[in-house]
């Protein structure tokens, strides 16, 4: 068994071998396998509670990561923000020493989500511009017509 | 409409996402089916090689208490003591399982477990092993549970 608090580490080296198989578009085509097969919890919630699904399924994620972050939800404005001050992944693989992260590590963020939050109708800002340090924030907002 | 905030800081939480036990699953999964059952061995292998070759370096400094130590660690972590059981003798270590964590958080959320997940502790002790003086045998292994027996011993001259 590998411990799912090992986890971060294989899939950060499963993007390397993804893109040794067959180039970044091999990692492309599994995030966007993810997105459809693996966030399920993410667009129920979303689609059921609106912005408000977003705030429900970070909280339990970024609780169970251990995260350092500030979440707000502002409902009134449709919005949705994460300031992530030190992400629990990819703190940890800068961390670790003996492995170095992929490359795009952090790129994986932006497509899984984007993919679930955009067809329903929301605006996904992501700011990766930190991540070298594991920080990053994202914004969900409602777009209205 | 409500405002809310929520600020955390990581000493706030235990660091323990089960949830990454279907990730992992999914990824296998992925693999096999987009590039075969050798491809997913063949990923295990070279993440085994990089993450733990300090577990590799403490196999070959300290021999099986190395072992025992790192699945000490990994259950004690996933909160399954109760699911190891570890039995040395000379130059051999036994690890039973009862009931695998993983494989229990992976069907507890309805999903099918990989044919193939068995090879997270095949192929990965096995690569733990290689170029150190130990071998490693999966004995048997329950794909409902994964309860399994494994067995780390000397290797002979030649093997």
């Amino acid at each position: 068994m590998i411990s799912c608090t090992e986890f971060i580490p294989a899939y950060s080296e499963l993007f390397r071998f993804l893109e040794q198989k067959g180039g970044e578009g091999a990692v492309l085509d599994f995030w966007e396998y993810l997105s459809s097969e693996g966030l399920g919890l993410l667009r129920d919630l979303v689609i059921r509670h609106g912005i408000r699904g977003c705030y429900l399924y970070w909280s339990h994620t970024l609780n169970e990561e251990a995260a350092d972050f500030t979440m707000t939800l502002d409902e009134e404005a449709g919005r949705f923000s994460i300031q992530m001050h030190r992400c629990p992944s990819k703190g940890r693989l800068l961390e670790c020493g003996h492995i170095v992260p992929y490359r795009n590590y952090c790129g994986h963020c932006d497509v899984l989500y984007r993919r679930v939050l955009e067809p329903l109708g929301y605006r996904y800002d992501y700011d990766l511009s930190a991540c070298g340090h594991a920080a990053c924030s994202l914004t969900v907002e409602q777009i209205r017509n | 409409m409500a405002r809310e905030i929520m600020r955390r800081s990581a000493s706030d939480n235990k660091y323990l996402h089960r949830d990454f036990h279907a990730s992992l699953n999914l990824g296998l999964e992925y693999l096999r089916r987009r590039f075969g059952d050798e491809s997913v061995r063949e990923y295990l292998r070279q993440f085994a090689l990089a993450f733990y070759a300090p577990l590799k370096q403490a196999l070959r400094e300290k021999g099986l208490d190395a072992v025992k130590e790192h699945y000490l660690q990994i259950f004690a972590v996933e909160e399954a003591l109760d699911c190891l059981e570890l039995a040395s003798s000379a130059g051999e270590l036994t690890v039973f399982v009862k009931r695998c964590p993983a494989v229990a958080h992976i069907r507890a959320g309805g999903a099918e477990v990989s044919p193939l997940f068995d090879e997270t502790t095949n192929t990965v002790m096995k690569a733990v092993c290689e170029d150190t003086p130990y071998s490693f045998e999966l004995v048997s292994y329950d794909a409902q549970t994964g309860a399994s027996t494994q067995r780390f011993f000397k290797r002979r001259l030649g093997q």
